[in-house]
C-alpha cells in the first residue's frame, strides 16, 4: 500500500452515499487522483469544508486496490473563501477547475497546469483577476496540456497570416486566406482577434476589449470542445446566468 | 434458482438510492420471513405514496394530492411576509424542527451545479419569481447550503430578487454550537468574524 503525501486542489467532489464523498483533486506530484473520503459527509469535523471544489490542501493518500485512492487527511492550506462572494468569480472558478479536470488524465503530473490553477484561483480570490485572465488561463492550460492553438503563423502552410483569416479547431489553428479551400469549416476570425490571442499566449499584459474577448471565448469554448470530445458543463452554465 | 417473483422484488429493491444487491436481498428475505400483513402494510403504504403525495402547486413542498395546497400554505397562522427558500424537503423539515421560523416557504428542489449543468431552469426558480410578482412578501430568506453550489444559488437569487424591491437575507453562518474555535476551518471561522453581532 503506497502512501502519498501531496499538494492538491480539490477539482470536484460528489456526494457517496449518507457518509462518504468522491474527490477529484489535482496534486501537484501525481497528477489528477480520484479519492474516497470516508466520513466526509458525516462527520463535518474530520474534512470541515476542506472538500470544497477550489480548496488548497495538503492530503495524505493510500493507494487503494485498482486506480482511486483512501484519502486519509486534509489540511487546508488556503480555501480561497472570497471567491464564493461573487457568481462571476463562483462561475469562472469552477470553469477553470473543470477544463482542467478535463484537460489532465490520472495519474499523470502537470506541475504547470497546477501552478497555473492555482495562481488564477488566488486572483479571482483577490479580486485581481478580470475577464482577459481567464483567456489567459484557458491558453495557458491548453499549452502544457500539449493543445497550444496556433495564430502566429497558418497552421497548414506556415505563410504570414492575412485577412479573410479562418480559424479552424481541427486545423489547431488559424490559417491562411490561400488555405481556405482545405478548411471548409473554418470559422471567421479577424487579424485583431488573432494578434491580440498572440499577444496574450506570449505573455501580454494588455486587457483585450469586450467583443476581442467575447469572440475569442467562442473560438477557444469550440476548440476545447473540439479537444475534449464535449462541451464543459459550466461554459453552458454561464451562459445561462449570463456571464462571460 | 430462486423463484421469479423473489427475483423481481430483489430487482426493484436494488433500484433504491444506496441499495446494492446483496442489500436488496437481505431486504428481500425480511419481508419474505415477515408476517403476510407487514408486506401488505409495506405495498399500501408505497402505493398511497404515489397515488396521494404531490408537490404543492405554490411552494413544491409535499401536499396531499386530496388537498388544493400544503399544509405550510393553508395554515393561516403562518407569515405572509416571510419567505425561506430552500434547496430541497429535508432542508425545510430540518428548519422547521427549530420551531423557530413561522414564515412561508419555497423549495427549489435542487441547486445551481455549474460542473453537473444545472442551471436556473432545472429549479423552481421561475416558479419562485412568478410567486413573488403580488404577494405580501417583505423578505426572503435564502437557507441554501453553505457550499459553492449553495453561494451560488443564493446570489444568483439575489440577482434577480433585489431588483424586485425585496429584502433577501441569508442564513447566518459561522461556528457551530458546542463548537470549538480551534478547530474551526479558516472559511468558517472568517464567515464568523465578519458575520459578528452587538451583543
Ligand atoms: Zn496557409
Ligand atoms: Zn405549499
Amino acid at each position: 500500500m503506497e502512501r502519498l503525501k501531496a499538494e492538491a486542489v480539490v477539482l470536484s467532489s460528489v456526494d457517496y452515499g449518507d457518509t462518504d464523498r468522491i474527490v477529484t483533486l489535482l496534486t501537484r506530484s501525481k497528477g489528477r487522483v480520484t479519492a474516497f473520503a470516508a466520513g466526509a459527509r458525516k462527520s463535518k469535523r474530520r474534512f470541515a469544508g476542506a472538500l470544497e471544489p477550489g480548496t488548497y490542501l495538503n492530503v495524505q493518500l493510500v493507494e487503494r486496490r485498482g486506480d482511486t485512492f483512501r484519502l486519509d487527511g486534509a489540511d487546508i492550506r488556503e480555501t480561497f473563501h472570497s471567491l464564493r462572494d461573487d457568481l462571476a468569480r463562483i462561475s469562472r472558478a469552477l470553469y477553470c477547475l473543470e477544463l482542467t479536470r478535463e484537460l489532465c488524465r490520472d495519474h499523470e503530473p502537470h506541475p504547470e497546469l497546477f501552478d497555473h490553477l492555482l495562481r488564477y484561483l488566488e486572483l479571482l480570490s483577490k479580486a485581481a483577476a478580470g475577464p482577459t485572465s481567464l483567456i489567459k488561463f484557458e491558453l495557458d492550460a491548453l499549452e502544457v496540456a500539449g493543445f497550444r492553438p496556433r495564430f502566429s503563423s497558418c497552421t497548414l502552410c506556415g505563410g504570414e497570416l492575412e485577412a479573410p483569416a479562418k480559424f479552424d479547431p481541427s486545423a489547431g489553428g488559424v490559417s491562411c486566406p490561400h488555405c481556405a479551400a482545405r478548411v471548409p469549416h473554418g470559422l471567421p476570425i479577424s487579424l485583431e482577434v488573432v494578434q491580440a490571442l498572440y499577444a496574450l499566449q506570449n505573455g501580454s499584459k494588455q486587457p483585450m476589449n469586450a467583443s476581442t474577448r467575447s469572440r475569442s471565448r467562442e473560438l477557444l469554448n469550440l476548440f476545447i470542445a473540439h479537444h475534449l470530445g464535449r462541451r464543459l458543463k459550466s461554459v453552458d452554465f454561464m451562459s445561462q446566468v449570463g456571464l462571460d | 434458482m430462486t423463484p421469479d417473483a423473489l427475483n423481481r422484488l430483489v430487482a426493484q429493491l436494488a433500484k433504491l438510492p444506496g441499495i446494492g444487491e446483496k442489500t436488496a436481498q437481505r431486504l428481500a428475505f425480511h419481508v419474505l420471513r415477515a408476517p403476510a400483513e407487514y408486506a401488505r402494510g409495506l405495498s399500501a403504504a408505497l402505493l398511497d405514496v404515489v397515488d396521494h403525495v404531490s408537490l404543492c402547486p405554490k411552494c413544491f413542498s409535499l401536499c396531499d394530492k386530496a388537498h388544493p395546497q400544503c399544509g405550510f400554505c393553508s395554515d393561516t397562522r403562518r407569515d405572509d411576509k416571510l419567505l425561506c427558500v430552500v434547496e430541497g424537503i429535508a432542508d425545510e423539515l430540518a428548519l422547521e424542527r427549530t420551531r423557530e421560523f413561522k414564515g412561508r416557504y419555497h423549495v427549489l428542489h435542487g441547486v445551481l451545479s455549474p460542473l453537473e449543468g444545472v442551471g436556473p431552469d432545472q429549479l423552481r426558480i421561475r416558479e419562485l419569481l412568478t410567486r413573488l410578482q403580488d404577494t405580501d412578501v417583505e423578505e426572503v430568506i435564502l437557507a441554501t447550503n453553505p457550499d459553492v453550489e449553495g453561494e451560488a444559488t443564493a446570489l444568483y437569487l439575489t440577482r434577480l430578487l433585489k431588483p424586485m424591491g425585496i429584502k433577501v437575507t441569508r442564513l447566518a453562518q459561522g461556528i457551530p454550537m458546542g463548537g470549538d474555535l480551534e478547530f474551526a476551518d479558516q472559511a468558517t471561522l472568517a464567515r464568523a468574524l465578519s458575520a459578528r453581532r452587538d451583543i
